[in-house]
């Protein structure tokens, strides 16, 4: 809420105020004059320190939608608790150079950024957007836990997330690596998230082909987007990674970047514009671009849909819907499918709840992360669907832990583009 | 972490446990080691509730109570055992789950086991020919009436809290929600409870529409609070999803003609949903925009269920109101509210300014509203340092109405928050008892009515007691709420 609108909101109580006497005015009036006194921390800091407060003196309207909440069932993980925690590390209340205090920390880092909070917060942020401000402070101090130092220290030695660089593999894993010539029509960005689940690059690249795209992949050159460093706040490395993939991105001369990993579109387009960098070209999500393909007849499905998928049920990832808001393409795509039924569960589009493999809890406490891909999954089958489709290699990821041992055979977790090529 | 480092407020009496270790390890038998914790992190969050004072205390660092042992039961046999190992080793046991409450109901003021009900967190049954919904009771209320709306139906049970607080908080507070003109309170709403006893025994009360079967019991559990038992399911009625909506406002020269009007509108069993009369100031303060109620009193209506009922409601509605010099104001007021009536920021605000500021609610008959309503105002008016005291009226029957007050200041040099917040909840009480009300319509009693009880109840209250006495004899659950004076009336 900005000051206008406070002022606006405020302004029943002028005449109130003005009725009152003077010792009561004037205290009132002190109180107002001394709040960043009172209560803000000395000294230079970046934590947002005027919304952690609204944050936590809020009632917690959030709560009943928050996905480390729902796992867990402890007021521990409850949104306005993380705020009132981020606010007490800020202000020294609780200090965090203190070993005994590591699970204060350790809370700051517990957050899916899924952002369902922000969809129902009266002051319109998210709960991660203020923690990554608390993260900063201790980042500074030199207090990033370990689980996020491994993080960073994997994309510096292997160029990726994992322990050896995913791309080396795409040989191995029979995925066709197209070079550019410097010319290309579209820059196809692979997740290295996604170079997890082989078939599905595979699939979106035989439909690139299919709908006679000009396209490179590159992949001897890929490195990580740095999503993760900007995850855990470590704008240093974040930068480096940035700065590699516009240059790795300008050499193609394509005009536009399409990637399977929609947190890869959220950090080459909004978290480089936010660290200063701007990749000068288009980025989408797969599923958009293919959307855009279908509409202007450059793909047709030509073939029936397999038995065994005609009922499919929606997983929207929460990195398409909420962060780049868009719950249309996957269903303009799915409804030009004859023959396919699509049951949505309960909580879908911009309502939806988390796979659980978001953010940075699945370092900071895998267990909880699991819980919550459980929920998700729990929800899905609810629908009756055997097939539960996404557009996501970490909703992949996560929905996988979701799904009990026993239900493996039951359950199969789909990535759009695996069901359109059985159809094109 | 150093607790010392926080300001304890309810830190009289606390109850001192000689080996909390060995209460810690005997906790971990009955409900798993992951289900206990006496981490500090853990702690610390449930150290208050949703009291709109505690709001002061956390921006000042301070903590409302503290408590010893946090757990997270997952079975009725598991709670009944901690009961049982809490009246051995005499610990206080305070039943919480979303923490919503308003009164200090949560707050674990003596220290003991917190019992969090969250993961009774389960939809076990809707009953399409019966009307019914069976749900553990630590579910949230926004995903229980959610999932209900999903599947095409309502519980009607809609308070402002809804998001935030739980079928459990719901019961034990006897809560009133925003459409309970039309569906009741929980106390209609309720068929039937599965309810854990002090001392461990697990009784139920079956589901039925109605029963003549000698004195009504399970009644004595809605309303107290978790102080005679732990509810662990219920069973409430629902209905299908409404397929219509009248959304009406009009707008009165005066309170009273307000009063008049609805009064009318009941009285010929037109049960509008939603009723809210504002008073002038809070008129002010939500409808600045609408130009037909400048200085008047604003009143919305939702009327909602079967077309046809609607349309006559409707009708029906707006007569009365025309009859008593309404003025109609359009669905925009009433659309409003619907936007902001989750959108709460004042607690975010006011407490950075070191405002003190509360809503409570009483009951009274209709005769005696008008009385009430001007002489809390009056009353409030007179407490040094209060700034605002206004009233909306929200809930209606036949036979009377809940209003609101609201107040809101800042404490003067020579008291505390706590006093001044004491002073004026006292004030508005005492002026609410002397006009003939209620202490209380839907947020219940906890700690800052329970020395108003007496008042309120007469000899009835030592009934009261000798009840608690009798289900809960070494005064294990939740104690310092509703039967004795936490707060000393007059000493602060």
């Amino acid at each position: 809420m900005g000051v206008f609108e406070t002022l606006k909101k405020y302004k029943w109580m002028v005449p109130l105020i003005e009725k009152a006497d003077r010792i009561t005015k004037s205290t009132l009036l002190k109180n107002f004059r001394l709040k960043k006194k009172n209560f803000y921390p000395e000294g230079e800091y970046k934590a947002d320190i005027d919304n952690l407060i609204k944050c936590m003196l809020c009632p917690n309207m959030c709560r009943f939608d928050c996905g480390i909440l729902q796992a867990s069932q402890s007021e521990t993980m409850s949104p306005g608790y993380k705020a009132r925690i981020g606010y007490y590390l800020s202000i020294g209340k609780i200090d965090p150079t203190k070993e005994e205090n590591k699970d204060f920390i350790d809370l700051m880092y517990k957050c899916t950024n899924e952002e369902s909070c922000k969809v129902w917060c009266p002051f319109d942020f998210s709960v991660v957007s203020l923690l990554e401000t608390v993260r900063d402070d201790l980042n500074d101090k030199g207090l990033m836990p370990d689980y996020c130092k491994q993080q960073i220290d994997k994309l510096n030695k292997t160029n990726t997330i994992e322990d050896y660089n995913i791309y080396e593999t795409y040989k191995e894993k029979g995925i066709d690596n197209i070079e550019t010539d410097g010319n290309d029509e579209v820059y196809y960005y692979i997740g290295c998230e996604m170079m997890k689940f082989p078939e599905v690059v595979k699939a979106n690249i035989e439909i690139l082909k299919k709908a006679g795209i000009k396209f490179s992949t590159n992949l001897k050159k890929r490195v990580c987007c740095g999503g993760p460093a900007f995850n855990i706040r470590d704008f240093e490395t974040g930068k480096k990674f940035a700065g590699k993939n516009k240059e790795l991105i300008k050499e193609t001369g394509a005009k536009i970047v399409v990637s399977d990993c929609p947190g890869c579109v959220l950090t080459l387009t909004d978290r480089y514009n936010k660290a200063g960098i701007d990749i000068e070209v288009k980025v989408v999500h797969i599923v958009e671009y293919i959307n855009h393909l279908i509409s202007n007849d450059k793909l047709k499905f030509e073939k029936e849909i397999p038995e065994e998928f005609k009922k499919i049920t929606i997983h929207d990832p929460c990195l398409i819907s909420r962060n780049l808001n868009d719950t249309t393409s996957i269903r303009e795509i799915l409804n030009k499918i004859s023959g396919l039924k699509i049951v949505e569960p309960i909580y879908n589009k911009e309502y939806v709840h988390c796979c659980g493999w978001s953010g940075t809890v699945h370092w900071a406490d895998k267990e909880i992360a699991i819980r919550e891909a459980y929920n998700r999954v729990k929800e899905l089958k609810e629908t009756g669907a055997n097939v539960f489709l996404t557009a996501c290699p970490l909703c992949e990821l996560g929905l996988g832990y979701g799904i009990e041992e026993n239900e493996k055979d039951k359950y199969k977790i789909l990535d759009i583009s695996e069901l359109l090529m059985k159809l094109i | 972490m150093d607790f010392k480092n926080f300001e304890l407020i309810y830190k009289e009496n606390r109850h001192e446990i000689k080996d909390k270790q060995a209460i810690e390890s005997k906790l971990k038998e009955i409900i798993g080691e992951n289900n206990v914790s006496t981490k500090d992190i853990d702690i610390l969050a449930y150290t208050k509730d949703t009291t709109l004072l505690a709001f002061n205390w956390v921006i000042e660092g301070k903590i409302a109570g503290l408590p010893d042992f946090i757990t997270w039961p997952e079975t009725v046999d598991q709670i009944s055992e901690i009961l049982k190992l809490a009246n051995k080793e005499k610990i206080p046991v305070i039943p919480f789950a979303e923490g919503s409450g308003v009164v200090g109901g949560a707050i674990p003021i003596h220290g003991g086991i917190i019992v969090d009900m969250k993961k009774f967190n389960k939809i076990l049954d809707i009953n399409d020919k019966n009307l019914t919904v069976t749900a553990q009771t630590g579910i949230n209320g926004m995903n229980l009436e959610r999932y209900l709306n999903a599947k095409g139906y309502t519980a009607g049970h809609i308070p402002q809290s809804l998001y935030i607080s739980s079928l459990g908080g719901w019961i034990a507070h006897r809560a009133a929600g925003q459409f309970s003109t039309k569906y009741g309170k929980i106390e209609d709403i309720v068929l039937g409870m599965e309810i854990i006893l002090p001392q461990g025994e697990i009784i139920n009360f079956k589901t039925i529409p109605r029963a003549s079967t000698g004195p009504q019991l399970d009644k004595l559990f809605i309303g107290a609070e978790g102080t005679l038992g732990i509810v662990t399911k219920a069973t409430l009625k629902i209905w299908p999803y409404p397929e219509k909506r009248a959304l009406i406002s009009y707008a009165f020269p005066t309170i009273e003609n307000s009063f008049e009007a609805i009064s009318q509108i009941l009285r010929v069993q037109i049960y509008p949903g939603v009723i809210r009369i504002y008073d002038q100031f809070e008129t002010e303060r939500h409808f600045p925009d609408v130009e037909q109620a400048k200085d008047k009193v604003m009143v919305i209506f939702v009327c909602e269920g079967n077309s046809k009922l609607v349309d006559l409601e409707e009708s029906i509605t707006r007569e009365k109101c025309e009859n008593n010099l309404g003025v109609e104001c359009g669905e925009h007021p009433v659309e409003h509210w619907f936007e902001t009536r989750f959108r709460v920021t004042e607690t975010s605000m006011l407490p950075t300014y070191k405002i003190v500021f509360d809503t409570l609610e009483v009951a009274s008959l209709w005769e005696n509203a008008p009385v009430i309503y001007h002489s809390v105002l009056e009353s409030m008016d007179k407490v040094k340092g209060n700034l605002i005291i206004t009233a909306h009226v929200s809930h209606f029957y036949p036979n009377g109405v809940g209003i609101y007050f609201s107040f809101g200041g800042v404490p003067p040099k020579e008291k505390s928050d706590l006093e001044f917040y004491q002073e004026c909840w006292d004030t508005t009480i005492k002026a609410v008892l002397d006009a003939g009300g209620s202490i209380a319509h839907h947020h219940g009693i906890g700690i800052n009515r329970s020395h108003w009880m007496e008042d309120e109840w007469g000899k009835s209250m030592k009934v009261m007691r000798d009840i608690k006495n009798l289900l809960d004899p070494n005064n294990i659950l939740n104690p310092g709420k509703i039967y004795v004076n936490t707060w000393k009336r007059g000493e602060n």
